[in-house]
């Protein structure tokens, strides 16, 4: 197995590109694998944590020496961000693409959840993954209302599209969102790479939804952004409490860009896009060396071996694939479950009904009035339901859209 | 339900059309090829007509730089047109027709994208509700004279227009469109 730590990358001087290595060509818009897609999205995900990680370090960090280190390798992370971000084509609307985040969510969370070795972990993402796979649902709803295209061209039939945990019971309290952290000196390595996987992958997703919610003019859209928008808050707050708070800066920013390294070399092995796949290579290369970097700083600061608080080698790659019976079993198991404080309940507790009705005010949210003004502009809800019919025989719908 | 659709509504639902259709047009071979191919280069030529004599009008009259807009968007079409009369002449069957579809296919998509941008949304913006349902009844008028798409076997009159060259489509639906209009 591939061990980032036994391996030279390409020297950080030699890292910087310019502009005509920056204009990279984008998939294409209506061919591309759809799993290619998720790996640039969920990839764009890591490379907007580590820049933000930077940043957040650099402000804390009162050795100048250090915070110039971090500039350098953070100007490096920046145009990685920019390339793998600008393989997506212009064509797609920003609700296409938020279809495509959706998918990550489901996809790469459902993995996460098979592989992880922590049962409380585990719980965490069972737990969440029931969430995006309801906005995946509303989303492919609104796709259809205000721009007539089908969920399908976007998830084809990897992925199902059909009710989750209803997203209108997402809004929990605030302090029911925050979960126990592992324990940094006994966790499996692997738990911690998940934590931070999916921690990136739903704070890009916020960002995401808060910020191009209002682009759109359809009261219906702007409503359902600002709605899930506001979940992915309560998501980001679920995630990265799984992370110890006890882990020094230097030990993070280890974690941080051996994560990259094991996101790189999964996606390098699974692409089926050859300019894709050659672009992950380059990135592993270059990551590999910003590695080194941070493992210096850890034993200079830090005065400890990088070595012990890392695998041996990369865990099992990372892989996007169906997961439609995993989701079905949760689906058929988990889907009334909700939080109190850290841990999982069935009933609405008292703190989860005042937080509904405070929100709600005895209205429905939209994303119920989407599925309703879907239903009463095409006579059905959209919905892809490619191994049967729904679990949850509640959740039946009337008939299938075609 | 469509008497309550706007002209927006339905040139969002031809745009998702086309793009089915340009991905089955790749996708597929033999006589299925050639149905796509006939279902696209009708509809295309129904939603171009549709375009350029009822939506771009009503544009260049009611929104913001509204010439500046719908003078690129008409450059667009008439390459686009151009790229698909050669196709339509060359044929689903010869060599050079896969790579030729993916230029034309590329420069529509990015036409629909520029409008779904730059053009519907201010179209919502400023015109009135019942004038964009009025349009949408317009569009349907013209596209009813439009040839149906051909079925293997069955000679008809649309499938002697499809036969003939491509431009014909467009002047016989831009008689109509103009015709819807006045009514």
């Amino acid at each position: 197995m591939f061990n980032p730590l036994d391996h030279q990358g390409i020297p950080l001087e030699r890292q910087l590109r310019n502009w005509r290595e920056l204009d990279v060509d984008p998939i294409d818009p209506l061919a591309a694998d759809p799993y290619t897609r998720c790996r640039i999205i969920a990839l764009n995900g890591i490379e907007v944590e580590a820049i933000l990680f930077s940043h957040h370090f650099a402000r804390t960090c009162t050795d100048p020496e250090v915070k110039r280190q971090l500039a350098e390798i953070r100007y490096i992370e920046a145009q990685q961000q920019r390339v793998v971000n600008w393989l997506l084509p212009g064509v797609p609307s920003a609700l296409e693409t938020t279809i495509a985040y959706e998918q990550v969510a489901v996809d790469l969370t459902s993995w996460v959840a098979r592989m992880e070795p922590d049962p409380y972990l585990q719980q965490a993402y069972e737990f969440g993954v029931l969430e995006d796979f309801d906005h995946l649902y509303r989303y492919a709803n609104l796709f259809e209302l205000i721009e007539r295209r089908r969920a399908a061209k976007v998830v084809d039939d990897l992925t199902e599209v059909m009710p989750g945990r209803p997203t209108k019971a997402h809004h929990r309290h605030p302090v029911d969102n925050v979960r126990d952290p592992y324990d940094r000196t006994t966790v499996d390595p692997l738990s911690k790479l998940h934590a931070l996987t999916i921690m990136a992958a739903e704070q890009q997703t916020m960002n995401f939804y808060m910020n191009v919610g209002p682009q759109y003019m359809e009261p219906i859209a702007r409503q359902l952004y600002q709605e899930i928008g506001l979940i992915e808050e309560e998501h980001v707050t679920h995630y990265e409490s799984l992370v110890d708070p006890g882990e020094t800066w230097w030990e993070r920013l280890v974690n941080h860009e051996y994560n990259e390294c094991y996101l790189y070399y999964s996606f390098m092995t699974q692409e089926s896009d050859p300019k894709v796949r050659a672009i992950w290579e380059l990135h592993l290369n270059m990551e590999v060396e910003q590695l080194r970097i941070a493992c210096d700083l850890m034993r200079r600061h830090d005065g400890r071996e990088p070595a012990d608080i890392l695998a041996p080698a990369l865990p099992e790659p990372v892989r996007f694939e169906p997961n439609k019976e995993f989701l079905r079993n949760l689906l058929a198991t988990q889907i009334d479950l909700t939080t109190l404080g850290a841990g999982y309940v069935r009933e609405a507790h008292e703190r989860f009904e005042r937080m509904q009705q405070q929100l709600h005010g005895g209205e429905a949210p939209a994303s119920e009035r989407v599925i309703d003004e879907h239903r009463a502009k095409f006579g059905d809800e959209y919905r892809i339901e490619t191994a049967g019919p729904h679990p949850v025989t509640a959740l039946r719908g009337e008939k299938q859209h075609a | 339900m469509p008497d309550q659709e706007d002209v927006v509504d339905l040139l969002l639902a031809q745009h998702a059309r086309i793009e089915e259709l340009f991905a089955a047009v790749l996708a597929g071979t033999g006589e299925a090829r050639r149905e796509s191919f006939h279902e696209l280069v009708r509809l295309l030529a129904v939603h171009e007509t549709a375009e350029e004599e009822i939506v771009h009008p009503l544009a260049r009259r009611s929104i913001d730089a509204g010439d500046d807009v719908v003078e690129a968007r008409l450059a667009e079409e008439r390459a686009a047109k151009e790229l698909l009369a050669e196709l339509h002449d060359i044929g689903p069957d010869a060599p050079s027709f896969d790579s030729r579809i993916v230029v034309l296919r590329d420069a529509v998509l990015a036409h629909a994208t520029y409008e779904e941008r730059y053009e519907f949304p201010q179209l919502r913006h400023s015109v009135d509700a019942d004038r964009l349902r009025g349009a949408a009844r317009a569009v349907r008028a013209a596209e009813a004279v439009a040839p149906t798409r051909p079925h293997p076997g069955v000679e008809s009159a649309s499938a002697n227009l499809l036969a003939g060259p491509a431009v014909a489509v467009f002047d016989r639906l831009r008689d109509a469109a103009r015709d819807a209009m006045r009514h």
